[in-house]
């Protein structure tokens, strides 16, 4: 294995103009040099090896957009060093556009009025892909999905899924080292989802490309990345494998129980009760979460069999959602 | 190959073209309605000049002129501002970037192709229309060989403007007030809406060391122009030659250096 991706103490800084209230400040503004630092990125390191996916996940506005765009080389770093393939990605854009596909949730780099045929036959004089190539990988696009349907469709008539997917195949068509995925999943419907998940968890095993995926949507998290890399108001928060991040705050799970009677009274007594464990109550469930840490599921289960008549239980363990809800709103103790 | 990757873009250009056939019925329609504007506008000045030629120019003239540039204009004119500026606000722009190809060529090569198609599909009709109603009014002979090379220079100098505008919307951020501005000086100062013998002399001379005039003007004088001397061939050809140097290096250095600019401080 050997590293694609080398970032080391990276941070970038904007210019941001102080914007004024109201008509009179709009006017200050036209003359105003009244400039502020923002540090959208705050020395981050990481090193990404050839074939990993990587979760790249935050929540809006934490840096993931910029930390993107300056390892495809449309940003430059204010300070640090980064090494995409062993090139520096804003010395040598036109070299490491070459290297790289990228995917933008919301925007298409399909030629809206051609039949996505074109765009690809566009795509591989513009890469100039051999013959061989194109063809092969037409062939490994065809046993991965139906693609004769969409090949001959403009891509304006497409619906957001066939586009997206697309664009997707778009962006593999060049065989690149890196693909950066941004929010490919945004506004898909369930079985699209899925279908997109297979498709790329296909293309990175087929090609071994590195892939690096930033989503809101754990789903796509739990189904593709092995290692998730969080960052928050441009700082790193986290930086291991998915299955560390479940103990991250102790192990937690939830014991859901259903009991005669009103569930809100129950549960506030079960609170008094358990007072080291927080306890919530829905229309159907009272949720107990248990760090396991300090007690076992199942002695609180005996200690509340005693005086509750459960009918019946349910184990849950965190989801991943709800762990990186947790890292957002409390950062990492 | 080298040129197949721009070829390519050419290619898609045409298609993509010829996919809003609509489109150019409209062009045609807004066109005839421009130019019975025009027509009806200089008959008017010539009625009052009380002349049959007015600064060197006849009615017939003048009409033919007016008639090809706009001719000229629908097939030149590539909005590329409108291009470069709406991909900067909805930030499509980095995808564009991230093409292995210099963003100054990969929009040219882009519009290239919808050049050729409208050259063929507007442009041509036009010109032999005009050819055959006015019976002998434009030469044919070598001057057509002069106009066609004059007319390649005439898209270069004109593209290289429209990018140097468009630059300017990575700063501004806002397209439609530059975008109307560029328009109405470039069409003016080429003489694409008054023909240059009408202009005051101060101007005239001023106009002459613009580089607007190489768009319109040079073409339409080199192909009008029955028979040139050798000098007045040259001397455009050059000057257009030399403009088509300098804006193209202007555009390229202002770009690279407005590319770093958002780079460094983001956008």
């Amino acid at each position: 294995m050997s590293a694609i991706i080398e970032i080391k103490n990276v941070s970038k800084e904007f210019k941001v103009l102080n914007r004024h209230e109201g008509l009179k400040g709009s006017l200050k503004d036209l003359f105003s040099r009244d400039y502020k630092t923002v540090r959208a990125v705050d020395n981050i390191s990481m090193t990404i090896e050839q074939g990993e996916i990587v979760g790249y996940l935050g929540p809006n506005g934490a840096g993931k957009s910029t930390t993107i765009k300056m390892m495809t080389g449309v940003l430059e770093p204010t300070s640090g060093e980064i090494l995409v393939g062993g090139n520096v990605p804003y010395n040598n854009r036109s070299k490491n556009a070459q290297e790289i596909g990228v995917v933008f949730g919301q925007r298409s780099q399909l030629w809206w009025a051609l039949p996505l045929v074109e765009s690809f036959k566009l795509l591989k004089d513009i890469y100039r892909i051999s013959d061989e190539k194109y063809d092969s990988i037409l062939e490994l696009y065809r046993s991965l999905v139906d693609i004769e349907p969409l090949l001959h469709k403009p891509v304006r008539q497409m619906s957001l899924g066939q586009r997206t997917l697309s664009d997707i195949l778009a962006a593999f068509l060049h065989d690149p080292k890196i693909v950066f995925l941004d929010e490919p999943t945004i506004g898909l419907d369930v079985s699209m989802k899925a279908k997109i998940r297979t498709l790329i968890h296909a293309l990175n095993k087929e090609k071994n490309t590195t892939v690096i995926l930033t989503t809101h949507d754990m789903g796509d998290v739990d189904a593709l990345c092995k290692r998730i890399v969080i960052i928050d108001k441009g700082k790193m928060l986290y930086d291991n494998d998915i299955e560390h991040l479940k103990g991250f705050f102790g192990s937690y799970r939830t014991l859901k129980l259903r009991i005669d009677g009103d569930l809100k009274k129950q549960a506030d007594q079960i609170q008094k009760e358990l007072p080291e464990f927080s306890v919530s109550a829905d229309d159907e469930w009272i949720s107990v979460l248990i760090d396991e840490e300090k007690a076992k599921v199942i002695d609180v289960l005996g200690k509340l069999q005693h005086s509750y008549n459960i009918r019946d239980m349910q184990l849950e363990e965190i989801s991943t959602e709800e762990v990186i809800k947790k890292i957002y709103e409390e950062g990492v103790k | 190959m080298k040129l197949k990757k721009y070829l390519a873009l050419t290619r898609a250009g045409i298609i993509e073209t010829l996919q809003f056939r609509l489109s150019f019925v409209v062009m045609v329609i807004g066109n005839l309605l421009y130019l019975i504007v025009v027509y009806f506008l200089w008959d008017a000045i010539y009625e009052s000049a009380g002349t049959d030629v007015v600064n060197g120019m006849t009615f017939s003239d003048t009409l033919i002129y007016l008639v090809l540039a706009t001719a000229l204009f629908n097939f030149m004119e590539m909005y590329a501002v409108w291009e470069i500026g709406r991909s900067i606000q909805s930030g499509k722009i980095v995808l564009d970037l991230l093409k292995p190809m210099e963003y100054r060529k990969y929009l040219f090569w882009s519009f290239s192709g919808s050049f050729i198609a409208k050259f063929l599909l507007t442009f041509l009709p036009t010109f032999i229309a005009v050819a055959i109603v006015t019976n002998g009014a434009i030469p044919f002979g070598i001057n057509l060989l002069y106009f066609v090379l004059s007319v390649v220079m005439a898209v270069s100098i004109n593209y290289s403007i429209d990018f140097i505008v468009g630059t300017i919307c990575l700063y501004t951020e806002s397209i439609w007030g530059i975008n109307i501005m560029k328009q109405v000086i470039v069409l003016l100062l080429s003489g694409a809406t008054i023909p240059l013998a009408f202009f005051p002399d101060n101007l005239r001379t001023v106009v002459n060391y613009l580089p607007f005039q190489s768009i319109y003007n040079a073409p339409l004088t080199l192909l009008l122009d029955g028979a040139p001397t050798a000098e007045t061939v040259l001397t455009t050809l050059g000057t257009q030659l030399i403009w088509c140097i300098i804006m193209m290096i202007i555009s390229k250095l202002f770009w690279k250096v407005s590319l770093r600019q958002i780079t460094v401080n983001g956008g």
